[in-house]
């Protein structure tokens, strides 16, 4: 979008999205709800539709939504029912979904999120549960039909249509991908397809009051994707009315299911729908509705574990971390667990952020694994810290025992220390001192130039006692020793 | 050798219990009457011989050994064909299932065969318990004992004339629009509907789940008794099933004082003479028992058909459109594509009925007239219940005729909502999830059966149950056909 684009157009964007909830079973019925598994393993006569089967609710489906509502501060329907929505298609194992339509669990609600310093409320419209479907294996003589996923539990999340801006819908989907972990009713696993992204975009000249026709783009499984995407389809749609002054909308933006095509960069028409479709929604007679209390929900309320937002204050506010840090931390909660746990050995949770965000996570940057994937405990990343705390090791020693620690994950930073006698540090004064008088006897232009008024010459100074010292100086004694020695003689 | 087929499931029980016979001898008994008489009443699909010799040796077995027994050992008993029984075929009378063996068993298969039933086959219906003659079954009509120019009543067609002509002694039905009563009514037998949920319905394939319940067909109220204490439990595979102790079923020959029946003469104004005559001896009778009658009002029942085969249909088309060629049963060997799977199968696969009933079942859930149809439809029903439960302020139980007519000729009822209108008197008791009942009361001038029914309210299975065994015991009108009746089988 051009600079006159953004101040002419105003994109509408909604997300839907579905995710799974980490039940043990399935929705309806007791087969295992995992993923990977071979095909038709974890089915039942229900997930296969069976003549003479019946659908039970699972109550820990029900308590996870409520969770995942009372973290939005929705209203909780206290008493919502499920429907049938006819669709036939061969991963239906009934040709028919159980899904709520009528009365929903949840409606309203809302999360914020930061972006460029300023906070976003994003609000939602409703959220249900209902069952998913089966997947379908493409071979080349037939198609293969695998039940393991049909039935496992979804909460679909429906966003009001109040994101304006790709960022804003990215910041968006992000947020609630954060509190489904924070919340363990979802692993959020996108490339397994456990949360699913679909976006629903339309633009409108700016202070049109109506919302013009809207293209749906599905199965944005990466949040670069989605940015992508949407900005992709945003600019198309701009580029249309621009083109097209007179056509009417719906010509130009005629109702359709779109893809994002990652090889192509562009997005793609899956499927016009030339009428709207008629899933014939009625109430579902074989499963009672559900009836919930208000005591319920306040116990349920209570048992709603730190939440992403309450973290981040928890960061700032009083273990005194860095906005920016606090919410790279936040944001990745196995990394943000990782930290608590470390925490647990040290006492600097500045310190800690910043060498398992900065220093760990640099090293790692090529190699295409996390610290987490390395299994380095945290007690001992914790250990580190605490050894720095305690000027056991300097700063640049430590950065060498990060090495070491990457390279072999199984060992004890102490460890390391007591097998290398050059990482032990240098806290004899004598020992230094010698370095130092060696160092500035060896360099006497550059006391000059301090003496003048270069502060660099005297950087340059300590860094060659550190460089002497193999690092094992601690700075603060070097910086103390070198002034004291360079103070100019009272003349 | 004792003529068996005489005898109540009750007393067959204790005959075995008793050790004066043989549960080989009670297999092998009804296994050939079966087979003698089964082709010319096609009452049963599937006969279940060496299943069922092997159960009786079992028993015989037991008993020797002095092994406790259940409450059904060594009665015969027969399943409907929509009923799974583990590893068996279910057909439903569909050419579509043809093929397809159960994968687990009924809830109330189980339970009787926990009791030590003696299960001798799978029992003829209406395609996918659509119908009221059994004429819609895919494999071949089933017939009244008593004419067997005559329909035995749908759509447990088979069940009924299998209990009427003692090709088994129990059998079980289902009910969704009056499915069990109204061909116990044709046939002069027993058949009970329980209140909705009394009954386990995992394992019955399913047509109208709001609607559907499970059972007893028998010869007398009494086996009817033993066989809902026995399937009468709380389930936990299906969550509509009732939550509620499993009942006794006490019988008295005498009517409690002060019993009231109630009668909805308005609504009951067009009978047919002989149907009216019948139905007025048997007020009499209730009366010379004791009870009082109360005339109420129940002329709302009048919508029940439009309601009825609104709702109906709509669960049913949901429930039916599983059946897609994709998974099991029969699958066109013409398909090419995935729309010719769905098309061709079930092209080929449903009867007519079926088909009509799919087709009106979508349409009335169809956008832009569900909420005049369907709606509409649910809110009536509302509107029924709430009658019934106020009816039940003024009477203990309610007394209808079982059917506008006798059973009537094999083909003659073309209209479908002329056949439609034949359980004008029975569909109300689903809609409003009452238990209801169906007992021999007499004989038409064509010596054709008839029935009354009785309705009580919601869980008041025991009180509607009790009514019929005093109704049965005062009016002693259950008989044998007598073509069934010979001595030696």
């Amino acid at each position: 979008m051009t600079e006159r684009d953004v101040e002419t157009w105003e994109p509408v964007i909604g997300l839907e999205i579905h995710a799974q909830l980490n039940t043990k079973s399935k929705l309806f019925s007791s087969a295992p709800n995992r993923f990977g598994d071979e095909p038709n393993m974890n089915i039942s006569v229900i997930c296969t539709g069976q003549p003479g089967s019946l659908p039970l609710l699972n109550q820990e489906a029900v308590k996870k939504a409520i969770l995942f509502g009372l973290s939005i501060e929705a209203d909780i329907n206290l008493f919502s029912t499920f429907d049938r929505k006819s669709y036939f298609y061969p991963d239906s194992p009934r040709n028919f979904q159980i899904t709520q339509f009528e009365n929903p669990l949840i409606r309203n609600g809302s999360i914020t999120a930061e972006i460029d310093g300023t906070l976003k409320r994003f609000e939602i419209e409703k959220a249900h549960i209902e069952d998913d479907a089966g997947t379908l294996r493409h071979f080349s003589q037939f198609v293969g039909i695998d039940y393991n996923r049909a039935g496992v539990p979804l909460i679909e999340i429906v966003s009001k249509p109040c994101m304006h801006s790709a960022k804003e819908a990215v910041h968006y989907a992000m947020a609630i991908r954060t509190l489904l972990l924070y919340l363990d009713v979802c692993d959020g696993n996108m490339q397994e397809g456990s949360l699913r992204f679909d976006a629903n975009i339309s633009v409108r000249r700016k202070g049109e009051k109506t919302l013009r026709p809207r293209s749906e783009i599905k199965n944005l499984n990466s949040f670069s994707f989605m940015q992508m995407a949407v900005e992709r389809e945003i600019e198309r749609q701009i580029k249309l009315y621009q083109e097209n002054p007179s056509t009417d909308y719906l010509t130009l933006i005629p109702p359709g299911t779109y893809r994002w095509d990652q090889e192509l960069k562009k997005v793609v028409l899956m499927r016009a729908k030339e009428s709207v479709d008629d899933y014939r929604y009625f109430p579902e007679p074989d499963i009672v509705p559900i009836v919930l209390t208000e005591e319920l929900l306040a116990s349920l309320r209570d048992e709603l574990p730190e939440l992403p937002n309450d973290r981040l204050h928890r960061y700032i506010n009083d273990l005194g971390l860095s906005d920016h840090l606090a919410t790279i931390l936040v944001y990745d909660k196995p990394l943000s667990d990782y930290f608590e746990q470390a925490l647990k050995y040290c006492n600097h949770p500045r310190l800690l952020s910043n060498w398992l965000t900065v220093e760990f996570t640099g090293r790692l940057k090529g190699s295409g694994q996390t610290l987490l994937d390395l299994k380095i405990p945290a007690a001992h990343v914790g250990k580190l810290i605490s050894l720095i705390e305690q000027n056991k090791v300097t700063g640049k020693i430590a950065k060498m025992i990060a090495d070491e620690m990457i390279a072999k994950p199984e060992v004890d930073p102490e460890e390391f220390i007591k097998e290398n006698k050059n990482f032990e540090p240098l806290d004899d004064g004598t020992e230094i001192e010698a370095i130092v008088d060696q160092v500035l006897q060896e360099n006497p232009q550059s006391i000059q130039d301090y003496l003048s008024g270069k502060k660099r010459a005297f950087a340059f100074l300590v860094g060659e006692v550190m460089k002497m010292t193999q690092g094992r100086a601690s700075p603060q004694i070097v910086n103390a020793l070198i002034h004291k020695k360079l103070q100019p003689p009272i003349s | 050798m004792r003529e068996l087929h005489r005898l109540s499931a009750v007393q067959i029980r204790d005959l075995f219990l008793s050790g004066k016979i043989k549960a080989i001898e009670i297999a092998d008994y009804f296994l050939k009457r079966i087979e003698q008489h089964n082709p010319s009443l096609g009452a049963f699909l599937t006969i279940l011989g060496p299943r069922a010799l092997l159960k009786a040796e079992l028993l015989d077995w037991k008993k020797e050994k002095k092994e406790p027994l259940g409450k059904l050992a060594g009665v015969p008993v027969g399943i409907k064909d929509n009923m799974h029984i583990e590893g068996e075929l279910t057909t439903c009378a569909s050419q579509f299932l043809r093929n397809y063996r159960a994968p687990f068993s009924a809830t109330a298969v189980r339970l009787m065969e926990d009791e030590d039933a003696l299960i001798l086959g799978k029992l003829n219906l209406d395609e996918f318990a659509m119908g009221s003659g059994t004429e819609n079954s895919s494999f071949f009509p089933c017939r009244n004992p008593w004419d067997l120019t005559k329909v035995p009543g749908g759509s447990s067609g088979g069940s009924s004339a299998a209990v009427a002509a003692r090709l088994s002694l129990i059998t079980t039905g289902t009910d969704t629009g009056g499915s069990i009563r109204q061909p116990a009514g044709f046939c002069g037998i027993v058949g009970f509907k329980p209140t909705y949920g009394r009954v386990s319905r995992f394992g019955l394939v399913a047509f109208g789940s709001s609607l559907d319940q499970i059972g007893p067909m028998t010869t007398s109220v009494e086996d009817a008794a033993l066989t809902m204490e026995i399937i009468g439990q709380h389930c936990p595979n299906d969550a509509t099933s009732l939550n509620l102790p499993q009942e006794n079923y006490p019988l008295s020959k005498e009517l409690e004082e002060g019993t009231a029946f109630g009668v909805p003469y308005h609504f009951l104004e067009n009978l047919k003479p002989e149907i009216r005559a019948n139905f007025d001896e048997s007020i009499e009778r209730f009366k010379r028992l004791g009870a009082t009658i109360v005339d109420i009002d129940l002329d709302i029942l009048k919508y029940s058909m439009a309601v009825y085969y609104i709702l109906a249909t709509a669960e049913a088309t949901t429930n039916l459109a599983r059946f897609d060629g994709i998974r099991y049963g029969v699958r066109s060997p013409e398909a090419k594509t995935l729309e010719e799977v769905y098309s061709f199968s079930r092209r080929d696969g449903f009867g007519r009925e079926v088909k009509k009933r799919i087709m009106l079942g979508t349409f009335v859930l169809s956008s832009g007239y569900q909420d005049a149809y369907y709606k509409k439809a649910q809110k009536v029903r509302t509107l029924i219940i709430q009658a019934f439960e106020k009816s039940f302020e003024e009477c203990d139980a309610i007394l209808m005729p079982v059917a506008p007519s006798s059973a009537f000729p094999h083909n003659s009822i073309h209209d479908p909502v002329e056949m439609y209108l034949q359980d004008i008197f029975t569909i109300p008791a689903n809609l409003a999830g009452l238990p209801a009942i169906s007992v021999p009361s007499g004989f038409d001038s064509k010596g054709l059966p008839l029935g009354i029914q009785i309705y009580g309210p919601q869980m008041c299975d025991t009180l509607v149950m009790q009514y019929a065994y005093a109704f049965e015991q005062a009016s002693q009108c259950i008989k044998i056909p007598p073509e069934f009746d010979g001595v030696g089988l």
